[in-house]
């Protein structure tokens, strides 16, 4: 219970903030936007869904931004409000304060996905059908949650580093550009294939491919076998979270360093 | 898990080094001891003071003994548990109440700050939100409870801190320097709240640097002085060590460094304290000659404007100068 209220905290503490910073448009709404439009220009003369790419793109570029930058912000803005300590101090272990965080940012993502959607659907006049609305929902709640185990992930290095912010940015890009958002991992070079394959995300928005359009090949795994992918990594990027959180917590401990930002 | 122990607060040899280091191309590691194994202990229900310059160890200790730091060396018992090995246990019986603006979520109101920290501390949902009233009732937050903090006064956040560091019932609460920065009503607010708590059977560990707020607070204060405590006595047992000396107070306008050097100099003067208030300066001078030493006073500080002098009773601020000077 103490576990699930920490996360549930954690969760509803992250969304009141986001929503009390009139800011949130820009990364939520104005860039997504952008990004959407340059893949409606980029995609046009390419058969196929050209809705698939640019919603899921942009989705997918929303989810992760929202959920690097909370993770990445979250233990910065501690800091910066003098909170951090009083954080530490509680008897909850800070990965599910964390984990609450993460998984809060990346369901924010979900706003970016339905604004590009009413984008592309009234200002471009393109419909996205999705073959298999289930399949779709349950790779794209896995893949939130494997987003949110990713950030956790990065979220242990932002506790002992106090530039968050140069890192943030820095990881921005590359997990758009190696997940197969912006287009085809195929289309990227042979040796960075395992880095790509190594992301949950990779496989859940190729899942979520497979969902939306049934004549869809993509990694040519099938839909079940990229839901297992996203599972799998998420174990994975979620034991070495945890395994790096309770080293992390120890070195900010014995090295003094929990308030220096 | 339980692990009762006759005290609330067992210390011993307590020691912590930290690491720094100078430069940023050809970095050089330096060691520095903030506290140099110090041992104490604190009753059940006692509200026991550390007093101490900046930089004596004060706010290290606290770090410690709430598990934020771990010791280099020596031992510790909170409530019955080590702070290095039962971290959780002492967490949740613990409250942390830190002085200063900072420590608040400021964009939400004060009853979603007081809310995560209860989620955060476990408090069972059926008794939260009651507690929560309570507490916000006890501070004289009531009214403002649903404002966002940012649009609290100084004092009201402080008052919001101390409901903060109540939020999980604790059974002992760490208190740093609670009043710094507070007007004088605020910290007379604050200090009411602080005697509350005691006759409500909770022990409190305070540091404080302001000395009548000790003499007034405390049980027994604990004086640190470079990461070590140099005295440890209740307010008047302290006041001992300065019972054979007079003090000599000197209100006046323009005196300057090297009168108070000159003062110093004098083999009758055992402490010289300066304070500016305005352009009012009070200066205080511990001598055994008591008001036969003013007349030399009053040659010494021939250049200033002297408003007033007066010989007064050592207070615990004096004992204090003295065990730290």
């Amino acid at each position: 219970m103490t576990r699930l209220q920490t996360f549930w905290g954690s969760f509803r503490m992250s969304l009141l903030h986001f929503f009390a910073d009139p800011q949130w448009i820009i990364p939520n709404i104005i860039a997504p936007f952008i990004f959407t439009a340059v893949a409606l220009v980029l995609f046009r003369n390419v058969s196929g869904s050209v809705a698939l790419y640019a919603v899921l793109g942009g989705g997918m570029m929303g989810m992760w931004g929202n959920t690097l930058y909370g993770s990445g912000f979250a233990l910065a803005f501690d800091r910066w409000n003098g909170t951090i300590e009083y954080v530490l101090a509680t008897p909850s272990r800070l990965v599910w304060i964390i984990a609450g965080r993460s998984a809060s940012n990346a369901v924010l993502g979900l706003i970016n996905a339905l604004a590009i959607l009413a984008v592309v659907t009234v200002g471009y006049g393109v419909l996205l059908e999705v073959a298999n609305p289930i399949l779709f929902l349950v790779a794209l709640i896995l893949t939130l949650v494997s987003l949110s185990a990713l950030g956790v992930v990065f979220c242990s290095a932002f506790l002992l580093s106090r530039s968050a912010s140069v890192m943030t940015n820095g990881l921005e890009f590359p997990i758009y550009v190696a997940s197969g958002s912006m287009f085809p991992i195929a289309l990227l070079p042979f040796w960075s294939h395992p880095l790509s394959l190594s992301l949950g995300p990779t496989w859940g928005i190729d899942a979520m491919r497979y969902a939306t359009d049934s004549a869809y090949t993509g990694l040519g795994f099938g839909y079940w076998i990229d839901l297992s992918a996203v599972l799998v990594s998420t174990i994975v990027y979620l034991a070495i979270g945890f395994w790096l959180f309770m080293v992390a917590e120890k070195k900010v401990r014995d090295d003094a360093t929990l308030v220096e930002y | 898990m339980t692990a009762r122990s006759d005290k609330a607060i067992t210390v011993s040899e307590l020691r912590r080094r930290y690491q720094t280091s100078k430069g940023i191309l050809r970095k050089k590691k330096e060691t520095v001891e903030a506290v140099k194994g110090i041992s104490f202990d604190v009753e059940f229900g006692e509200l026991f003071g550390l007093v101490g310059p900046n930089g004596a160890g004060k706010t290290t200790t606290i770090k410690m003994l709430t598990t934020l730091l771990t010791p280099t060396s020596g031992t510790a018992r909170v409530l019955g548990f080590d702070i290095a090995r039962d971290v959780v246990e002492i967490r949740r019986r613990i409250g942390i109440i830190f002085g200063g603006e900072r420590g608040l979520y400021y964009r939400v109101s004060g009853r979603e700050n007081l809310r995560y920290f209860a989620d955060l501390y476990g408090v069972p949902l059926a008794k939260r939100d009651k507690r929560i009233n309570e507490l916000l009732d006890m501070v004289g937050l009531s009214d403002r409870a649903d404002s966002k903090v940012e649009s609290y006064s100084r004092g009201m956040k402080q008052r919001l801190h101390i409901a903060k560091g109540l939020v999980n019932d604790p059974e002992l609460i760490f208190m740093d320097e609670p009043t710094i920065g507070l007007d004088p009503q605020a910290a007379r607010d604050t200090r009411a709240m602080i005697k509350q708590l005691v006759e409500k059977e909770k022990t409190v560990l305070l540091t404080t640097h302001y000395m009548f707020e000790a003499d007034e607070l405390c049980h027994r204060i604990g004086v640190i002085s470079n990461g070590e405590i140099v005295a440890l006595d209740t307010p008047s047992g302290l006041k001992r060590f300065v019972k054979d000396i007079s003090v000599i107070e000197v209100e006046a306008f323009g005196i300057v460094d090297s009168d108070i050097a000159s003062l110093r100099q004098r083999p009758e003067v055992k402490t010289v304290s300066s304070n500016l208030d305005g352009e009012r300066q009070t200066v205080r001078i511990q001598t055994p000659k008591g008001s036969e030493f003013i007349p030399q006073v009053t040659k010494i500080l021939s250049g200033a404007k002297i408003f007033d002098i007066r010989t007064k009773e050592p207070t615990l601020e004096d004992a204090y100068l003295r065990l730290v000077s």
